[in-house]
């Protein structure tokens, strides 16, 4: 399957300003692509987006962590988070953090679905966080309010502009 | 608890309440007076301090006392800021999934 087929079945959705949720159906059978998401070998053939990807650590098991170096002709970047969940073949569920941006953490949760015809659909959701939620410092019970105006995020920054 | 460090999710919560987003609009059109923004919500003064105290507080307001006056001003943080980083996570997040793509096309029919 080529980009452009792939893109009339991709969905990107923004639920809330810091929500990302992304699909993606790709022409393999799940255990392929989970064996790309999480075996060092294979991730290291993709992740870098082309560039040279150095993985320090990938401990894919709850709790464990993981820390990949890109090497771009402009710098390198790190980045790195823990796994919070890890159920073959079907969820991963891990920390994001890149080393420019320290203490905004995302969440990404990889869904993998069998689509029965040799293919699996990927659905990451990415939920970014500050350090304070990281740490537990902030109460969580702000959430709910803060959930229910974000569609309104957009307009307010359009017209800040 | 945190002291003044804005935060992603302060400007969120800063963001929640309509007639605090309703303030940064207006304030986006030009400063304002405490006074003068009470006027333009039909609210006391005492509700108004409130909510700039809740935006200066995310940094996406600032307030100068000019003589009697509180001059209320947008910044210094930009609510440009707080969408940055989640853009360029979502531009990096599809590079990878292109590649990742392509990755599963090449090695098609390997285990």
């Amino acid at each position: 399957m080529n980009r452009a087929a792939n893109a009339a079945k991709a969905a990107i959705t923004t639920p809330s300003e810091r929500e990302i949720r992304i699909e993606r159906i790709f022409d393999a059978p799940r255990d392929r692509v989970w064996k790309a998401l999480t075996d060092p070998a294979l991730v290291a053939q993709w992740w870098g987006r082309g560039n040279k990807l150095v993985i320090e650590r990938m401990e894919v098991r709850r709790g464990g962590h993981w820390r990949f170096v890109e090497h771009a002709p402009e710098g390198e970047h790190g980045f790195e988070g823990r796994y919070r969940e890890v159920t073959p073949p079907e969820r991963v569920v891990q920390t994001f953090e890149w080393d420019g941006m320290p203490g905004h953490v995302a969440v990404e949760t990889m869904t993998l679905e069998d689509l029965g015809d040799g293919r699996t659909k990927l659905v990451t959701v990415s939920l970014f966080h500050t350090i304070e939620d990281r740490d537990g410092m902030l109460q969580s019970g702000m959430e709910g309010g803060v959930n229910q105006s974000y569609d309104a995020l957009d307009r307010v920054l359009l017209e800040l502009r | 608890m945190v002291l003044y460090q804005p935060t992603l999710d302060r400007s969120f919560a800063a963001l929640a309440d309509p007639t605090r987003r309703a303030i940064l609009l207006r304030l986006g059109r030009s400063d304002a007076s405490i006074t003068q923004l009470a006027e333009g919500f039909d609210m006391t003064l005492t509700g108004v301090k409130k909510h700039v105290h809740v935006l200066e507080e995310a940094g996406l307001v600032s307030t100068k006392k000019l003589g009697r006056v509180h001059r209320c001003r947008l910044g210094p943080r930009r609510l440009e800021d707080v969408s940055k980083w989640i853009g360029s996570y979502r531009t990096m997040l599809e590079q990878r999934l292109d590649h990742l793509e392509d990755f599963l096309e090449r090695t098609k029919g390997t285990p």
